[in-house]
């Protein structure tokens, strides 16, 4: 028998992730149950786009609702007149200058300007929205473009994270990530600079 | 050095103790703001504890599932017993791939391993990604504090760090040009890294997922452009379901900063097409913990910072000033529990105001233990320490500061810096109304009652 410094005592013989588990078998308290989430606590009857607008805001992007998919294109070239190298995967967009596959290296997206990218859903209480890797090909584009874009349906907006997780339960589990606001730190003496190391701006489409 | 004494070393520079006073205090005030802001809030702490209780009950069955899962999902899973193995197992990952520049996010198990040191001295190069940390990396420093690492640091001191390291021309501090330079200068160690390490915030039993909550990108900007990702976790980060992420991203970034949920939550399940991607499970004096019916509960902890932001004692004193790898109140009961003798001044440094239970979003009875540990050490240490401590630190941290007064200067003032009970019963109807543990110390229940009577 040795002592380790966890103070588990394991033979010799025993794999760490056995005597872990043993040691966890031993010292666990008796069961004690798993408790429902009653969703009616957090029910609330609010109007699901305005507070994601709101959300959205708050978490330091812009929302913008359109009439009609038809639109986007020109709101876009308004918002980025500058924008030189950009992926779309968002097939009303006719926008996009770089096409992207499964095969393109990551590395190579480091001079893209802007990404526009279909979004799942939107979530009204914190202004996340769920994209997957379906939606990009590559998993870097979203925090390695300048500016993102993301389109979602007016009608695709859930009112907080528990009803968002039933919305994606059944989905393909790969990657993916609920994305709120641009990538910021307030890391020097708390002041808030928007734009660390992922996107410096994010835009919804609400369409 | 007993936390006194490392305390009134960070006391010496007055105005630097009152900003970082203010600032964490500022940012308690917006967690309260946030949390007060969604409908069901203790609900919601209330179930974020009890299924914190029963993973605890059932953490083998749930890390075996956990393994189960990710295995399925092609992902490696491995076991640390304690900080020595985690770094041996994170080292010859890195050895098969013959990695030798790493990109790191925040994980405050690695720095718990001491991962950095071991890595270096095997010749691998490694850069802390997340600014705050960055910066202290650069600092040679600890971080002081587990959500803001930089905190002890003004935009003066970062700048000067960064004309040394990153080559910048002198700005004042100006905090948008410093994060820009950043940006720039951990851009090309994205770019250029074999293998990333990231933390990990959640592990999802039922799914084998894993997930990780970044404001800055940097976990994901280094783990999608590297060919190997390696996440560190302690043990306790296992819940059961991925259902059970609604309630813990909901309480994670409002307890954390006030903010609505980080801006990234990045849910990795499997590994991205000819990457590899690989879990520690580390236990690190975890299980030991798990077996002490009083402090058990310790381990509900989801490393949110809150307690930090609003104990009197920590933004007065620091977060180096603990000495440990998690500082402040939820530190101060989880380190005796590693090394009791060398953490003993540790549970002095509080006033029992409870102020740290009442804003923990998985509800710790941070207070109680930190009582709890005062009996175990009272006992068991020899020491001069634990006579000289229980107002000496107090009255290190507080009295000494010329602002703090005991008569009070203003009212204003003694809203900000008075114990809970004195504030959070009849003027924050944010705070809960709770039990007190008996204050055994003489001279703290004659001056509370003192402080009663001239109210
Ligand atoms: S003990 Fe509670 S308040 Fe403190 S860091 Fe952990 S979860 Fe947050």
């Amino acid at each position: 028998m040795v002592i380790l410094m966890s103070g588990i005592k394991k033979d010799k013989k025993m794999s760490s992730r056995d005597s872990i588990l043993k040691a966890v078998k031993n010292n666990k308290p008796e069961l004690l149950p798993l408790p429902e989430i009653d969703l009616d606590v957090f029910n609330e009857d609010i109007n699901l786009l305005e507070t994601f607008i709101k959300s959205v805001e708050l978490v330091g992007g812009r929302a913008k609702v359109l009439n009609s998919i038809s639109d986007l294109d020109n709101e876009i070239k308004a918002l980025y007149p500058n924008a030189k190298q950009i992926v779309s995967s968002v097939k009303e967009s006719d926008f996009g200058t770089v096409s992207i596959s499964k095969d393109t290296d990551p590395h190579s997206l480091e001079t893209i300007d802007l990404a526009i990218i279909q979004g799942e859903f939107g979530v009204a209480e914190n202004g996340a929205v769920w994209i997957s890797e379906n939606d990009f090909s590559i998993r870097v584009l979203p925090f390695i473009t300048n500016d993102l874009i993301l389109v979602i349906s007016k009608d695709a907006i859930c009112l907080h994270l528990h009803d968002a997780y039933k919305l994606i339960s059944k989905r393909e589990r790969t990657f993916g990530l609920f994305v709120a606001g641009p990538s910021k730190t307030a890391d020097i003496e708390q002041c808030l600079v928007i734009g660390a190391h992922g996107a410096v701006s994010l835009t919804v489409m609400v369409v | 050095m007993a936390h006194a004494k490392e305390a009134e070393i960070f006391n010496r520079d007055e105005s630097k103790v009152n900003w970082h006073d203010k600032a964490l205090w500022f940012v308690r005030n917006k967690r309260d703001k946030a949390g007060s802001n969604v409908k069901g809030w203790e609900e919601l702490r209330n179930l974020a504890s009890a299924i914190k209780a029963n993973v605890l009950s059932n953490l083998d069955n749930y890390l075996v599932q956990f393994e189960e899962n990710a295995k399925k999902n092609g992902v490696h899973v491995h076991w640390a017993a304690n900080a020595e193995e985690h770094n041996k197992i994170v080292h010859s990952i890195l050895s098969k791939h013959k990695v030798e520049k790493v990109v790191k996010s925040k994980s405050m198990l690695t720095e718990e391993c001491h991962l950095n040191p071991y890595l270096e001295a095997n010749g691998i190069e490694v850069v802390d990604t997340d600014l705050g940390e960055r910066i202290v990396q650069l600092a040679k420093e600890p971080p002081s504090h587990i959500v803001l690492p930089a905190i002890h640091k003004t935009k003066e001191e970062v700048d000067v760090l960064f004309q040394e390291h990153l080559n910048t021309k002198p700005s004042n501090g100006d905090p948008q040009y410093l994060t820009s330079e950043a940006r720039k200068h951990l851009r090309e160690k994205f770019l250029k890294a074999d293998a990333a390490i990231t933390g990990v915030n959640f592990a999802v039993a039922d799914t084998g997922g894993v997930v990780v909550c970044t404001n800055e990108g940097n976990a994901d900007m280094g783990t999608h452009l590297a060919k190997v990702h390696i996440a560190c976790m302690g043990m306790e980060k296992i819940i059961p379901q991925e259902k059970h992420l609604g309630v813990f991203l909901r309480l994670l970034a409002r307890s954390a900063t006030g903010q609505l949920i980080t801006t990234y939550s990045s849910h990795f399940n499997k590994p991205a097409p000819g990457t590899e991607m690989h879990i520690v499970i580390v236990d690190n004096g975890r299980t030991k913990q798990l077996s002490r019916d009083d402090f058990r509960a310790s381990l509900h902890c989801i490393r949110c910072g809150a307690c930090m932001n609003t104990c009197p004692i920590y933004r007065r004193s620091g977060g180096h000033s603990y000495k440990t790898t998690i500082p402040g109140p939820i530190g101060s009961i989880l380190s005796p529990g590693i090394d009791l003798k060398k953490n003993s001044s540790l549970p002095f440094a509080s006033t029992l105001c409870g102020s740290c239970s009442d804003v923990c979003p998985v509800k710790i009875n941070i207070h109680e233990q930190l009582y709890q540990w005062r009996q175990i050490i009272t006992k068991e240490v020899k020491q001069p320490v634990v006579k000289k401590s229980v107002l000496k630190i107090t009255g290190r941290v507080l009295a000494n500061s010329k602002m703090y007064g005991f008569m009070g200067k203003s009212a204003r003032f003694m809203l900000k810096h008075m114990p809970r009970f004195m504030i959070y019963s009849k003027l924050n109807a944010w705070g809960k109304a709770r039990e007190l543990p008996k204050v055994k110390d003489g001279n703290f229940d004659e001056w509370y009652k003192k402080r009663q009577k001239n109210e």
